[in-house]
């Protein structure tokens, strides 16, 4: 067999190609060429039919990925409380804006301090203790902001405003001993004079964009100047979009088994849905 | 046997193998021959153990890019390269831990091992001679051909050598080793740019359903005291039996979106947290039950994209995987492009998606099962002649994915002066079944979306 020395074409991808569905289809005595590319074609088949190709399978089942086991505390920690309601869950709020939920949780050195705390006596809970601190920032990101001098990414150290005794007075109500206050207060300002920022996470601002520390991350995005603004439509819950929805589904087809759909006559895809109409008489 | 003491002139560090990233190779001298074996220890005649051990002591502790046999969690040896090391707090001279690199598998598998776990007999020593690459026909040293064959069994290919590079310097050693997430205690397969005050510790316990991350279990305990989510925030767009699909706007919902970043970099590789994700939306896919919708995968979307990408990033997570998600997730962003399409119309007639590059070895192999599956299905079906174009407009895949996709399948062949698809049904559906049928089915009519509208 010689070897096929010709370079194919580029292919155009607007030309329409032939469906082949068997290679006799291409077999003829006419030139030699064809007889000898059919020939090859038949080996190609040949060769195809022997070797079994299963390539992704194969790599698939020879990725050897890390491992994980089930947590034994798991049935224990999670409660069965989840009831799923009849109707498509709607997003409420971020919990940060309904401002209830203390969005701040201990970390390391909050539960040891806190621990050396209480050593002798209970005098503060983890739960209130959590409370205070998310208070504190929530408080001093206040101040800030009347102080006008919120700034949208880090640049320089960021300074503590809040003072103790408007702490005091704005915690009046967590009903907790001025002098535990006293001690929450300070450590929470040396933490922070450690830290340099916030220690609530939605406080923290972002690194500048030309920040180039490749171990920061989640700059803010310049914003590319637009001439359309895209919104995001939220669907309303009344007839017309149901209906617009169901004008989609016409056009959009399942094919098969409902896995995988495809456009249906996409050139037939006009300015107005409602020309469709016709052809849905014809989708089955 | 009495212990043996180290060499007093340690001559382990010289002899190994060279940066990789040194372009002037230096042949590294033979330890063995150096380490002569007719040297006595003063225990009297030396046994094979004993020049045996004073060999291997030698080379301790090995340097960062030493090439070596490693037992892997398989019980069998594997060749692996030092990436980094640490001394352990016993404080003796060679008591070290390495982070290798299995060279056979992906940069997931990388871990800490012990001393004990390598074959120190196998410790390499290279002479870097030049060979030729087959495939380029170039001439260049053993090292350099190895990096590049490195490079191409792991799937980076559509990186440049120098933005690789770049990314494996920062990113190559993991620093979260384990996470708890919902039911799972999982081990995570990269490194994952969590703020600085994680530095210390190599495991997260994370709240499922906000994604909170912390240190100790205590802390997560208490946290679901008083979590009162029990799904993604944001809509819920797809339900059918048991699995959801949320939508989640990353401007919305800015704690969530970069929680989820820092929980899915941990198991992809070449992404980057480079920007916000104000830009971006969340598709969380999610099995429900009584105690809460439990996230299994999810894929990211740009509210704008450039570059045409419908897709940024995918993921199942590691204990829900081979379990046909990640196909769902993939036909559910094409399901979403097709609504796109149809909402807008002629206007945007020619519109495609295709997933950001570079894909993973996972995700190329769930996008190839994909693409095979809708465009030989059409194949299949489809009577007369048909174009590249066509099949893009009829599926919104991009040309060059529909190309490369019939082109790896060997069913584009030229003949007779022009090109011609094959489509004969038996290696159509042996094809089609090494891609891999089932997994589970997007059923439209249980959508409920609406896609970002252009107004004015």
């Amino acid at each position: 067999m010689s070897r096929l020395s010709f370079r194919p074409r580029p292919l155009d991808i607007h030309k329409k190609l032939p469906i082949v569905k068997s290679f006799k289809d291409f077999e003829d005595d006419e030139a030699p060429t064809s007889t000898r590319n059919s020939q090859i074609l038949r080996l190609a088949a040949e060769a195809d039919n022997e070797v079994h190709h299963v390539p992704s399978k194969k790599l698939a089942a020879e990725i050897p990925t890390p491992q994980f086991v089930v947590v034994d505390t798991y049935e224990r920690d999670y409660s069965r409380s989840f009831c799923q309601p009849t109707s498509y869950i709607r997003a409420r709020g971020a919990r940060a804006e309904l401002g209830e939920f203390v969005e701040y949780d201990l970390d390391n050195e909050d539960e040891d301090w806190l621990e050396e705390f209480n050593t002798d006596k209970k005098i503060l809970t983890p739960e209130k203790f959590e409370a205070l601190l998310f208070k504190l920032e929530v408080l001093d990101h206040k101040a800030r902001e009347r102080a006008g001098v919120i700034i949208p990414t880090l640049g320089s150290p960021i300074p503590v405003l809040l003072q103790l005794d408007a702490a005091v007075e704005s915690l009046q109500t967590q009903a907790v001993q001025y002098a535990v206050l006293e001690s929450v207060y300070g450590y929470w300002k040396e933490k922070r004079e450690r830290w340099q920022k916030p220690i609530l996470r939605r406080l923290q601002p972002p690194p500048p964009v030309n920040d180039t520390n490749p171990y920061n991350v989640f700059r803010p995005r310049e914003k590319a100047h637009r001439l359309h603004t895209r919104r995001m439509q939220r669907r309303e819950n009344n007839v017309q979009s149901f209906e617009k929805l169901r004008q989609v589904t016409a056009i959009v087809v399942p094919m098969g088994g409902l896995y995988e759909c495809s456009i249906r006559h996409p050139h037939a895809i006009s300015n107005n849905l409602d020309e469709d109409e016709d052809e849905e008489e014809n989708r089955h | 046997m009495g212990s043996l003491d180290p060499p007093s002139n340690s001559q382990g560090g010289k002899a190994l193998i060279h940066d990789d990233d040194d372009e002037n190779h230096r042949a590294a001298s033979d330890v063995r021959s150096e380490l002569s074996p007719a040297a006595n220890d003063s225990a009297g005649t030396p046994t094979e153990n004993d020049s045996s051990k004073r060999r291997k002591s030698g080379v301790l502790p090995l340097e960062v890019g030493t090439r070596v046999m490693c037992r892997w969690r398989d019980g069998k040896y594997h060749p692996v390269k030092v990436i980094e090391r640490r001394k352990m707090s016993s404080g003796e001279p060679n008591d070290y831990e390495y982070y290798v690199h299995y060279t056979e598998f992906n940069r997931r598998l990388d871990e800490w091992v012990k001393l004990e776990q390598l074959d120190l007999d196998s410790v390499e020593t290279v002479v870097d001679e030049k060979v030729e690459d087959k495939v380029t026909s170039l001439k260049m040293t053993r090292h350099q051909k190895r990096k590049i064959d490195e490079i191409h069994v792991e799937g980076h290919e559509e990186l440049d050598a120098a933005s690789l590079r770049e990314h494996e310097e920062f990113t190559k050693v993991k620093n979260i080793a384990t996470i708890e997430l919902g039911r799972y205690e999982i081990e995570t397969w990269y490194f994952s740019p969590f703020p600085p005050e994680y530095n210390d510790c190599t495991k997260l316990y994370f709240c499922e359903f906000c994604l909170s991350f912390m240190k100790r279990k205590e802390q997560l305990q208490r946290h679901m005291k008083k979590c009162d989510l029990k799904h993604p925030p944001g809509d819920e767009i797809y339900r059918s039996g048991t699995l959801s699909m949320f939508e989640v706007d990353g401007k919305k919902n800015k704690v969530y979106g970069q929680n989820l970043c820092y929980l899915a970099k941990l198991f992809l590789d070449h992404k980057t947290l480079y920007y916000d994700v104000d830009l971006f939306l969340f598709y969380v896919l999610c099995e429900c039950d009584d105690r809460g919708c439990h996230m299994v995968g999810y894929f990211s979307k740009e509210k704008h994209s450039e570059e045409s990408y419908n897709l940024a990033c995918i993921l199942t997570l590691p204990p829900y995987q081979r379990k046909g998600y990640g196909k769902f997730l993939i036909a559910f962003s094409n399901v979403m492009l097709l609504y796109e399409i149809a909402y807008e119309l002629s206007k945007k007639e020619g519109k495609v998606g295709t997933p950001e590059r570079p894909l993973s070895d996972l995700g190329l192999l769930s996008y190839r099962g994909y693409w095979t599956r809708v465009l030989l299905d059409i194949l299949k079906k489809h009577k007369g002649n048909i174009s590249i174009k066509e099949l893009s407009d009829m599926t919104a895949i991009k040309a060059e994915d529909i190309l490369s996709t019939l082109q790896s399948l060997e069913l584009i062949q030229y003949r007779k002066g022009q090109h011609v698809i094959c489509a004969d049904p038996k290696v159509l559906d042996r094809h089609l079944k090494a891609a891999g049928r089932g997994g589970l089915e997007v059923d439209v009519s249980k959508l409920i979306w609406t896609p970002y509208k252009e107004q004015g």
